[in-house]
């Protein structure tokens, strides 16, 4: 008999487990086709702004006396393809990109996905410590604040907070530099290595990671002295931004009737903290945690101008100014394609976190 | 809850250890850089796309071709009276200034060791014709034969004594020949569209000056190694890095700097509070001024003769060039006083708002409104728009009402180009230091005086007369005094009113010699900086 239940009771869970894997793969075979749609319109719309704003490429380019002899400027148009018709160069352009050609860069002179993998590695390199950083910290004292709810921990977390949320990021980064550069005198004024160095052999394009791979510890540790003042910036930025839907959404869970609960059984504080509080609380957080790590890897362009910082910020600005359609096209779909990826691992660890959301 | 205060101190804890644990790491940094005792730092706001003479025209790209490659001729530091011998040991000009033939030196060497040959002349100055890029607009004229291993003939289509000039600039830069073919270079008359030695130009160089490219970044830094086989005097500095720097970033470092380093774009108001003991050069070589469109169908005031006239006189000039910082002086024509052609500051405008008003009155022009145009810049550390509030305060003054249109820079070059705007402000710097060359951009009907609607048959004959003095006048001193008589006309009947002189400047660490601001073109020679 216990058998027979058994069977019975395993069929219909076999039967409910079944169906998961192709679920699974349905969602990531959708997510695909809605990014691949994604993409195809970042690729529209961008070609599109970048034929109806004011500007043009050959005067972005090309020198003012070169502006006045039109056999360069037709040379100029001829060599990048802009003296074809709109359709035709967007058509061209689409072709090439099925092809994992985005074109080459009319400010570099090279491949845009050369320069993608040139210039995306030293803007990780910002991003990943500024965003362990600032979930670290976000966390923590989003929690300290909410468990301190309308104390003058509270508050002062709060007014905190509200001042990192306006505080313009090229100000805080000329102010850092001011203060441990410029009066402390214990920081480096910017780049990424100090004038003696040379980068490390490239294998990731961090020079952390491939001076420690290549066992070159002095340009390690030079490299990790040019990180901290950008980090320091763009984790006060970030930070400021995680606390406040930390403790908003601590608040929620510690308002629930499971925590009282928790609390009335005698469990010890600490642990309703990190077993209930902790992990229910964290689901609205990493949707934030997800858009601003994007937001880092997209958006440091600031930062990364005053520090002297090689990022895709500063290639995405220069690009812009230039008016160099293959880069912004290469950057417009660099920034989608991270948002769709962090949206969709956000949406995975939903369900790892959250089991309503993998059952649902 | 009850044990929440404990765990705060441990959050509290773990932030003070994190915080720590930063601290720690910065704290054997800092230094103002600058490098060790072989290394020559440079921190300069990148403005750079190529490295190739062919294709070089940007301030940064200029600066480090002009020490990768050598020319057959040059100017040493900011002495701009005669180009001086570089390959070529000395040259002669035709009576007719069509053909200057060039003796080259026969110690010359290429960074492989090859020596420099009239071969290599030939290829790089038809090459850089043929690629039809940016720079190729001042050679176009220009025709480059060997009539031995050791001489070169340049022919000029039209008479132009200045073609020795144009010849010191980075972009006619001696390239080696045999390398550049190899890496798919070609002097033909099709290489705009197959020549693809840019790629490799832009990693490694082929020149025979007195550094080798190591790195080119055109986002963060380029790195010159000495040339062991240069033929010169060995530079003082084995290796020197250029490094991208935000100017607010250039003016901290500068304070901090005790080491071999020098800053070239600091200028105007960020020179104030920067330590005594810096040493700064610098030469006026840059001109701002206002352009009114001489077409009356794009505005019937601005082309009026007596407006332009009032606006002139309305001007504090005096007041306009202090608001560029020390060493801005007001304008007294186009041509810089860096340059020879420049007229005496004696000559420069004055303000008379009284003699502003009778002008408009004369014309029956009651409270004329123009919108003045400029590029939203802040340039050699001067915001732009600082300057379009003053000039529209100043107008106001004689009940001129300007109003202020500010625009990206893109789209003000752009709209420039137009040729539909009333009027607009900007900073213009010669392409080549000929101030000669400001005729073939300001005179009637040329690039400039196109887009402002000023053409032959609307300007006054006197001032068409005396462009073409200028461009007739073979004897380069004849020449400059030609220039005067021209400026001196513009300022009476042109549609440009020129504001201010300011200059670039070269910002060095007290221990280095020979950081001296170059208005050739290349801000400073970088193998003539050395160390006390």
């Amino acid at each position: 008999m216990s058998a027979s239940v058994a069977a019975a009771g395993e069929a219909p869970a076999a039967a409910r487990r079944r169906p998961r894997v192709p679920h699974l793969v349905r969602f990531l075979a959708k997510r695909l086709a809605v990014t691949v749609g994604l993409l195809w319109g970042v690729t529209v719309v961008t070609f599109a702004l970048v034929h109806v704003v004011p500007g043009d490429s050959a005067t972005a380019n090309l020198s003012e006396q070169a502006l006045n002899d039109p056999a360069l400027v037709a040379a100029y148009r001829a060599r990048w393809g802009l003296d074809q018709p709109v359709y035709v160069q967007y058509l061209r352009y689409l072709w090439n990109l099925l092809h994992g050609d985005l074109g080459t860069s009319q400010q570099t002179g090279k491949p845009v996905l050369s320069d993608l993998a040139h210039y995306v590695p030293a803007t990780m390199e910002l991003a990943v410590p500024s965003m362990v950083l600032a979930l670290l910290i976000g966390t923590a004292v989003g929690m300290l604040a909410a468990v301190r709810h309308g104390r003058a921990t509270d508050q002062v977390v709060r007014v905190g907070s509200l001042l990192g949320l306006s505080t313009p990021p090229f100000w805080l980064s000329l102010v850092v530099l001011y203060q441990f550069f410029y009066l402390l005198g214990v920081s480096p004024s910017g780049g990424r290595l100090s004038t003696d160095f040379s980068p490390p052999p490239t294998v990731t394009g961090m020079y952390t990671v491939d001076s420690a791979l290549a066992g070159q510890w002095a340009e390690w540790w030079d490299a990790v002295q040019h990180l901290v003042l950008p980090v320091l910036v763009l984790t006060c930025l970030t930070v400021a931004t995680l606390i406040r839907f930390v403790r908003s959404a601590m608040l929620e869970v510690l308002s629930t009737d499971y925590i009282k609960a928790a609390h009335a059984k005698g469990l010890p504080g600490f642990t309703v903290l990190r077993r209930h509080l902790l992990r229910a609380g964290l689901v609205p957080v990493i949707t934030v945690s997800g858009l601003a790590f994007a937001a880092l890897l997209s958006g440091t362009v600031l930062v990364e101008n005053i520090f002297g910082w090689p990022g895709i910020g500063q290639y995405a600005y220069r690009s812009a100014t230039a008016l160099d359609l293959p880069s912004i096209l290469g950057v417009s779909l660099f920034v989608a394609l991270v948002y769709t990826v962090v949206n969709l691992i956000v949406d995975l660890v939903y369900g790892l976190i959250d089991p309503r959301i993998r059952l649902s | 809850m009850s044990v929440t205060p404990r765990h705060a101190r441990r959050v509290g804890a773990t932030l003070v250890a994190l915080a720590l644990a930063t601290a720690a790491t910065a704290c054997t940094a800092g230094g103002a850089g600058g490098g060790s005792a072989k290394t020559l730092t440079i921190d300069t706001s990148f403005v750079i796309k190529s490295l190739d003479p062919g294709h070089v025209y940007e301030a940064t790209g200029n600066t480090t071709v002009h020490a990768l490659y050598d020319t057959l001729l040059t100017f040493h530091g900011s002495d701009m009276t005669k180009p001086q011998p570089d390959l070529a040991t000395k040259y002669t000009v035709s009576a007719d200034a069509k053909t200057f033939t060039f003796t080259l030196r026969d110690d010359a060497r290429f960074s492989d060791g090859t020596p420099v040959t009239a071969d290599d002349v030939v290829f790089s100055l038809n090459r850089l014709r043929n690629l039809k890029a940016s720079p190729a607009v001042t050679v176009g004229g220009l025709t480059a034969s060997k009539t031995d291993a050791h001489t070169v003939v340049v022919r000029s289509a039209t008479a132009d004594p200045n073609v020795p000039i144009i010849l010191t600039q980075p972009y006619t830069g001696i390239v080696n020949s045999k390398v550049v073919k190899q890496k798919g270079g070609t002097d033909g008359a099709d290489a705009a569209k197959s020549d693809t030695a840019q790629k490799y130009l832009d990693g490694a160089s082929a020149g025979s000056g007195p550094y080798v490219l190591k790195s080119f970044d055109a986002s963060s830094q380029v790195v010159l190694t000495a040339n062991p086989k240069y033929w010169g005097a060995k530079p003082t500095f084995s290796r020197v890095v250029l490094r991208n720097m935000d100017v607010q970033n250039q003016k901290l470092t500068m304070a901090k700097t005790t080491g071999a380093e020098l800053a070239l774009d600091l200028s105007g108001k960020m020179l104030e509070g920067l330590p005594s003991s810096l040493k700064q050069s610098s030469a006026d070589d840059t001109f701002y001024f206002l352009t009114l469109n001489a077409d009356p169908a794009v505005s019937k005031v601005a082309a009026n003769p007596a407006f332009v006239k009032a606006v002139r006189a309305s001007i504090d000039y005096p007041g306009v060039a202090a608001l560029f910082g020390g060493g801005a002086t007001p304008a007294a024509g186009v041509v810089p006083p860096a340059y020879p052609g420049a007229l005496p500051k004696s000559e420069a405008q004055h303000q008379d708002i009284a003699a502003a008003k009778k002008l408009l009155a004369d014309a029956g022009l009651k409270n004329p409104t123009v919108s003045l145009m400029y590029p939203s810049i802040t340039y050699r550390g001067v915001d732009l728009g600082t300057i379009a509030t003053k000039v529209q305060g100043d107008a106001k003054k004689a009940g001129i009402r300007l109003t202020l249109d500010p625009q990206p820079l893109t789209s003000f070059l752009d709209k420039q180009r137009g040729g539909k705007v009333a009027m607009r402000f900007s900073p213009q710097s010669l392409n080549y230091p000929v101030a000669a060359s400001l005729v073939n951009n300001l005179a009637p009907g040329q690039g400039t005086a196109a887009t402002t609607g000023w053409t032959v048959a609307r300007a006054d004959k006197r001032v068409v007369a005396a462009g073409k003095k200028v461009q007739d006048t073979l004897d380069p001193a004849a020449q400059q005094a030609a220039l005067q008589d021209w400026q001196r006309l513009l300022n009476q009947y042109s549609p440009y009113i020129p504001l201010a002189y300011n200059s670039g400047v070269v910002v060095a660490g007290a221990t280095l010699t020979g950081a001296e601001y170059a208005p050739a073109g290349w801000q400073v020679d970088i193998a003539a900086v050395g160390r006390k």
